[in-house]
């Protein structure tokens, strides 16, 4: 027997493969009327409201979501061919990716009916964006640690403290908080800890932009000073803030997502091979046989999910081979492109290969760290 | 919706249980010889030829067999004799008596091979040759053949081969089934390398957790639990590669091409991937596991050899580059097929 984690293998439907074909349609039609540019890291850095309520418009968000809250009762399998076919073309997808990613999912989980009622149709509508207020200046890694401070007064809870990393917040409306709502107990240090849906045009809410080093502004520190928030936008139940957050990382980690944010990197070296711009590169078809083998796992994983069965281990794996691989693709781009050379025909590669090089050392960190999820799949293995 | 490319338990079980004693090279030497005790019990279970036609078995069961073949550093041509040498026989419609054991090749115009896996210790070889109208296929006894006894560099007999193809009955064979036969060595070498890789992480994990250093287990070092889990990754994805080829041959839907590509990405992750785990095992083991005496090296050594048969792993990266390069569509859709493409 293997003690690798075995992740099943997955054919797709005919029905799944025809959801594909729809997506690459659209993405034609898109790209010749100019409604996007193919970019690197498209899922984190592309913002584009508009871009999102088109792809509301064809039952492509919130996909999950059941029909009663306004969303289409699609599976899971589904809502990942159509992700997966949108993040490899390099559509923007930053403004829902966490609403359609996260919220859906855990408002279904854990959310209170007139927490759905309110928030599920403008979210599968794409008209309701959500950040994620985990981290926090001193807790990375160490999410435990928060010390964002929630306290009981009358009608709700007082929230004191500050987010950071919060990509979108600016342009968001709400955010998922995770903060302390009983004293630290060292014994137990995930009890404690609550979630709370924040309106981020609240009272008490300083937005300050965190600028990435490629300049670009997704990230966000959010201060919060005594922010009142009802007892209706509790998220979940208090002090199941830990469980509530730990048992959504399988769908954040194994996701297409983790493999795919140079992908529209790689393709261009492989337009600009059969262009005879590129020579041909035995690393390109290495990279791609190691992106082709993570859509394998994902989806696998992705099925498993949808059906029940616990995959933190093939989750933690995806997220660190995926990362991985596509920083490698930045960097393979980064040794190929040369400078100074404009009539090479590489303009556009070596555009996306700036991005994709700036964009690169956020990969391995984002969502875990790849030191925090080898100790994951350690765990697993039972080394510790 | 899904098709499982893994074995039953039974199955598995029964695999675990022919495997248990294999020989391996306890003898403390470099070189393997054809564990005849073992491929009796084999022939006895009915495993030795297992897709034979109308054995009911495919390449699931064949990969499963492979890969448990691998996993216990089984010395016997079990792939030779079934997915390549036993198919060509059946493909050419050449008598096919199921107590000879066999292996093949590709021989050039002059009858020669090298590197004949098996071939000095095996009954008969099934030589493939293009002549002036095509391609032709033989039956040879090993004792016509002139054979210089050679090893790969896991101690398996790979041996040099010469054959007079004037005095052989031959059969013709299309085009395609040589393209095909080459295509099920790659991955029947691919699925080995992916058993010997799930034996290094098992091992791995084993000795981390036995031997003590500075007063603690090494699974303590996270430097080590890194090295491990390194291992188990690549191991994993290489798994998901081999297994998604293993179904695309199992279909048998004859699409050569759409094989090809799914060969050539099991292929190069795989190879790649051993990389990884043949270092990491190496490492984690310490100066023991460099010794004949320790079974590491049973495991480490056939992943690098078996890597370098039917294509290096450069090579299946190259051809992938010129899959993709001669393709008329984007890098993503030729990957990822779908109803119209």
């Amino acid at each position: 027997m293997s003690l690798a984690p075995a992740a099943h293998h997955v054919q797709e439907s005919a029905q799944l493969r025809a959801l594909r074909d729809a997506v690459r349609a659209f993405v034609r039609d898109e790209l010749a009327a100019g409604g996007f540019v193919p970019a690197v890291d498209c899922w984190l850095s592309s913002w584009d409201a508009a871009f999102s309520r088109k792809l509301a418009a064809r039952g492509w968000l919130g996909m999950t979501i059941p029909v009663e809250y306004g969303g289409h009762g699609a599976t899971f399998l589904e809502r990942f061919v159509v992700t997966e076919e949108l993040l490899a073309a390099g559509a923007p997808l930053a403004a829902h990716w966490i609403s359609d990613r996260q919220i859906g999912p855990a408002l279904m989980k854990f959310g209170t009916e007139e927490q759905r009622r309110l928030l599920l149709p403008g979210v599968a509508r794409g008209e309701i964006f959500f950040a994620i207020g985990m981290s926090e200046p001193d807790s990375g890694s160490d999410l435990a640690s928060v010390r964002t401070k929630a306290v009981k007064v009358d009608g709700g809870w007082q929230l004191t403290g500050s987010k950071i990393w919060t990509s979108g917040a600016h342009l968001s409306h709400y955010f998922i908080v995770l903060a302390r709502s009983a004293p630290l107990d060292a014994e137990h240090r995930h009890a404690g800890l609550s979630q709370f849906i924040v309106a981020l045009d609240a009272p008490g809410i300083d937005i300050r932009p965190i600028v990435s080093m490629n300049g670009q502004h997704h990230f966000n520190q959010v201060f919060l000073d005594s922010v009142l928030v009802p007892d209706a936008m509790l998220f979940g139940r208090e002090g199941d803030g830990w469980k509530q957050v730990t048992s959504e990382l399988s769908y954040e980690r194994s996701g297409p997502e983790r493999f795919l944010s140079t992908v529209v990197v790689l393709a261009e070296m492989a337009a600009a091979t059969q262009r005879g711009d590129l020579a041909p590169d035995p690393d390109l078809g290495r990279m791609f046989a190691r992106i082709m083998a993570l859509h394998q796992m994902s989806i696998s994983v992705a099925d498993a999910l949808s059906n029940g069965r616990p995959t933190d281990q093939e989750a933690a794996i995806v997220k660190v081979l995926g990362t991985a691989t596509e920083g490698d693709v930045a960097e393979l781009a980064g040794l190929t492109t040369g400078n100074g050379r404009s009539a090479d025909g590489l303009g556009r590669l070596r555009e996306m290969t700036a991005t994709a090089l700036l964009s690169r050392p956020g990969f391995t960190l984002r969502g875990g760290t790849n030191e925090i999820l080898r100790g994951v799949i350690a765990r697993g293995l039972g080394l510790r | 919706m899904r098709s499982i490319a893994r074995l039953d338990a039974q199955l598995e079980q029964l695999l675990e249980q022919v495997f248990a004693n294999a020989a391996g090279l306890h003898s403390g030497s470099t070189g393997l010889h054809f564990d005849r005790a073992l491929w009796a019990k084999l022939e006895e279970s009915g495993l030795a030829r297992l897709t034979a036609a109308g054995s009911g078995a495919g390449w699931i069961e064949a990969a499963g067999l492979l890969r448990a073949a691998a996993r216990h550093a089984a010395a016997v041509p079990v792939a030779e004799n079934d997915v390549l040498a036993g198919w060509l026989v059946e493909q050419a419609g050449l008598p096919d008596d199921a107590s000879v054991v066999r292996t093949s090749c590709i021989a050039d115009a002059s009858g020669a091979a090298s590197e004949v896996p098996w071939a000095a210790e095996v009954d008969r070889i099934a030589v493939l040759w293009e002549s002036g109208d095509g391609w032709r296929i033989a039956d040879v006894q090993v004792a016509d053949a002139d054979v210089t006894r050679g090893r790969d560099l896991a101690g398996r007999p790979t041996d040099g081969v010469k054959i007079d193809l004037s005095r052989c009955a031959s059969a013709p064979i299309s085009a395609e089934s040589v393209r095909e036969y080459d295509l099920r060595g790659a991955l029947a070498r691919a699925v080995q390398c992916a058993g010997a890789m799930d034996r290094l992480l098992a091992m791995s994990v084993q000795y981390a957790t036995e031997r003590e250093q500075f007063g603690r287990p090494l699974a303590r070092f996270q430097a080590i639990q890194h090295l491990v889990a390194d291992i188990a990754s690549e191991t994993a994805l290489a798994n998901a590669a081999v297994d998604a080829a293993v179904v695309e041959m199992a279909a048998a839907h004859g699409d050569l091409d759409r094989l090809e590509l799914s060969v050539a990405i099991a292929r190069s992750v795989v190879g790649h991937a051993g990389s990884v785990a043949v270092r990491n095992a190496h490492q984690v083991h310490g100066a023991i596991g460099t010794t004949l005496e320790h079974r590491l090296h049973e495991f480490t050594k056939p992943v690098l050899a078996w890597r370098m048969e039917f294509g290096s792993v450069r090579e299946w990266d190259a051809r992938l580059t010129a899959m993709v390069a001669r393709s008329d569509t984007d890098l993503w859709s030729f990957g990822v097929r779908t109803t119209r493409s």
